[in-house]
């Protein structure tokens, strides 16, 4: 009788590398580069980059849909490369957009999902009526998702690639776009999935989010693994990135420079109506930012120090700040669905 | 005991495909466009003011349909599939891509065959057509759905998202397989340059097929037009393949 080794990594990726060749007008562009994670049973695990760092790219090799250039995937326990077939059986993937079919109805859509992973009958229909109840489509199983608002076509979506319950779902941006409402409940089922054992993989540049959610993260840029963690560690590791966040009366002419000229000043970025100044030293700058505001004749309307978060951490690491883009050559003229490139 | 399983969950899978395919796309203004009305007004255009008996006509509408209809589907549902991203769904479930394109053949095949059926009906209560050999034809029409939405599934096979990409090759390659193979200008009536170009259209083998069905008498031998249009329908198989992996390489 054939023994299996126990296996407690849910994916494992060695020297993953996507290079995108050179077609027609467009650049060849290496998109991934020798990439190496694991990813425990179980666990959450966020994958964190700009725009056009790799993660979609990273994702869809996971998945099987794009075909890596080197490297080795193992996706619970099975070589991705000559063993997909009982690994996609486990696999439940939520992409960016909705890939809902428009044109059925949520009941029908769930169970062609469920068809196409051979579940029985009374299965599907079991499983089918508990995710619309859960996912709160119940009232509208017999309408067609083409009248159904974003929100409930991304949990349709969910329930779709769950109603097999796979061993491992992936989901690539899961609640940007969504109301607050849609998104927390979409928040409360990842955690209840993982509750239950099934390891998540998130996509993301949602930095709170993955903060919440994720017991560790991989940030992703240009391609590269810059560094996994756990948040908090991650957090700890960077714990001399601290910051003042302050919001004035007005906004003067060349604020901006103003402030990034003040001793022990980083850099400065406005998120709102309020400044965030980067510093190593927050007690030396609070009294130049108060003499600042007088100078100026701003009244202060708030005035905090905060301690790193994650989005400093990624703010550090890549450079950028969450959600810009940074556009690396072309390889197509024709957008591909790797990556926001 | 395991393979026999696998083989019938893979064709379980496809049937699923097409099912859900064809609840989704057949009333789809593209389908019937261009898999349902083009064909009809195509032979209506050619036919008006020409002289020709109505077993002929017959055979030719039966010829243009099943060949326009069975290769609309792939280029029109693929290309769709990809730009709303439902397509990644298909290609992630668990299931080989044969088992995937067998699914996607047979929603053109059987629109073909639904539409061949209401090309026969015009054929015998408008044209009072007589079939001499029923059974023929309809041997002919599912092998020519088959063969020629397998044909169609090539050009859905592009890498590319955006149908417009793909529609007007296809549709161009469509039109010149119709003028070089016998359905417009009878295989008989052809110079031999032109007679020798049509032998590489497997429509020709269709059309001739169709004559021996409905006329009794074709101008090639039936077992090679049978042999061409089954062997073409595999063969048709092996580019759709290879596009799809070479999709999966430049990231569609």
């Amino acid at each position: 009788m054939e023994t299996r080794p126990i296996m407690t990594n849910a994916i494992e990726v060695k020297n993953l590398t996507k290079y995108y060749p050179a077609t027609g007008s467009g650049q060849a562009f290496l998109a991934v580069d020798k990439i190496n994670f694991t990813v425990e049973k179980g666990e959450i695990f966020g994958f964190l980059g700009p725009n056009g760092a790799g993660k979609s790219t990273t994702q869809r090799m996971l998945t099987s849909l794009l075909t890596p250039s080197e490297g080795q995937i193992r996706i619970l326990g099975h070589d991705l490369a000559h063993d997909a077939y009982p690994a996609k059986g486990q696999i439940g993937l939520v992409p960016e957009e909705s890939n809902v079919y428009t044109e059925l109805t949520a009941w029908d859509n769930l169970m062609f999902t469920g068809r196409l992973y051979r579940m029985s009958k009374d299965d599907r229909n079991a499983r089918a009526e508990e995710l619309l109840k859960i996912f709160g489509l119940w009232e509208k199983k017999d309408v067609k998702a083409e009248n159904f608002s974003k929100g409930m076509r991304r949990r349709l979506s969910i329930a779709m690639a769950i109603i097999h319950k796979p061993a491992l779902l992936f989901l690539d941006e899961p609640t940007p776009g969504l109301d607050a409402q849609s998104a927390r409940a979409i928040q409360k089922i990842i955690r209840q999935l993982s509750k239950e054992g099934t390891t998540v993989f998130i996509t993301t540049h949602q930095i709170e989010e993955a903060n919440q959610l994720c017991d560790r993260v991989a940030i992703i840029n240009q391609g590269k693994i810059a560094v996994i963690d756990t948040p908090e560690k991650l957090k700890q590791t960077f714990q001399q990135v601290q910051s003042v966040e302050i919001a004035f009366t007005g906004t003067p002419e060349g604020i901006k420079e103003k402030l990034t000229a003040l001793p022990e000043v980083s850099s400065v970025i406005k998120i709102g109506d309020k400044w965030r100044l980067y510093n190593d030293a927050p007690p030396i700058l609070l009294p130049h930012l108060v003499k600042f505001a007088e100078e100026e004749n701003l009244s202060i309307l708030s005035l905090n120090t905060l301690a790193p978060s994650l989005e400093d951490v990624f703010l550090q690491i890549t450079g950028q700040e969450v959600g810009t883009i940074k556009v690396p050559p072309k390889p197509n003229k024709k957008r591909r669905k790797g990556g926001k490139r | 005991m395991k393979n026999f399983s696998r083989i019938s969950d893979e064709f379980a899978q496809a049937w699923t495909v097409t099912l859900k395919d064809i609840k989704v796309y057949y009333l789809r203004p593209g389908m019937i466009m261009f898999g349902f009305l083009m064909p009809f007004f195509m032979f209506f255009s050619f036919s008006v003011r020409r002289e020709m008996a109505a077993g002929e006509g017959m055979s030719r509408l039966l010829a243009l349909t099943i060949f326009f209809t069975a290769a609309a589907a792939g280029p029109f549902i693929i290309p769709t599939e990809r730009r709303m991203g439902t397509y990644d769904r298909l290609l992630a479930a668990p299931m080989s891509l044969i088992t995937l394109l067998l699914g996607k053949i047979a929603v053109g095949a059987f629109f073909a065959i639904a539409v061949a059926a209401v090309a026969s009906f015009v054929g015998i209560v408008f044209l009072n057509g007589t079939v001499a050999q029923p059974a023929l034809m309809v041997l002919g029409i599912i092998m020519g759905a088959f063969t020629f939405s397998a044909m169609g599934l090539i050009f859905g096979s592009i890498p590319t998202s955006n149908p417009g990409d793909v529609q007007m090759p296809s549709t161009l390659i469509r039109w010149v397989l119709l003028f070089i193979s016998g359905v417009f200008i009878p295989l008989a009536d052809m110079s031999p340059v032109a007679r020798a170009v049509s032998y590489i259209s497997p429509l020709t083998y269709a059309q001739d097929l169709m004559n021996h069905a409905v006329l009794g008498m074709g101008e090639l031998n039936l077992w090679l037009d049978i042999i061409v249009l089954f062997v073409s329908g595999i063969l048709f198989l092996l580019p759709s393949i290879k596009l799809h992996k070479r999709g999966r390489v430049l990231g569609y």
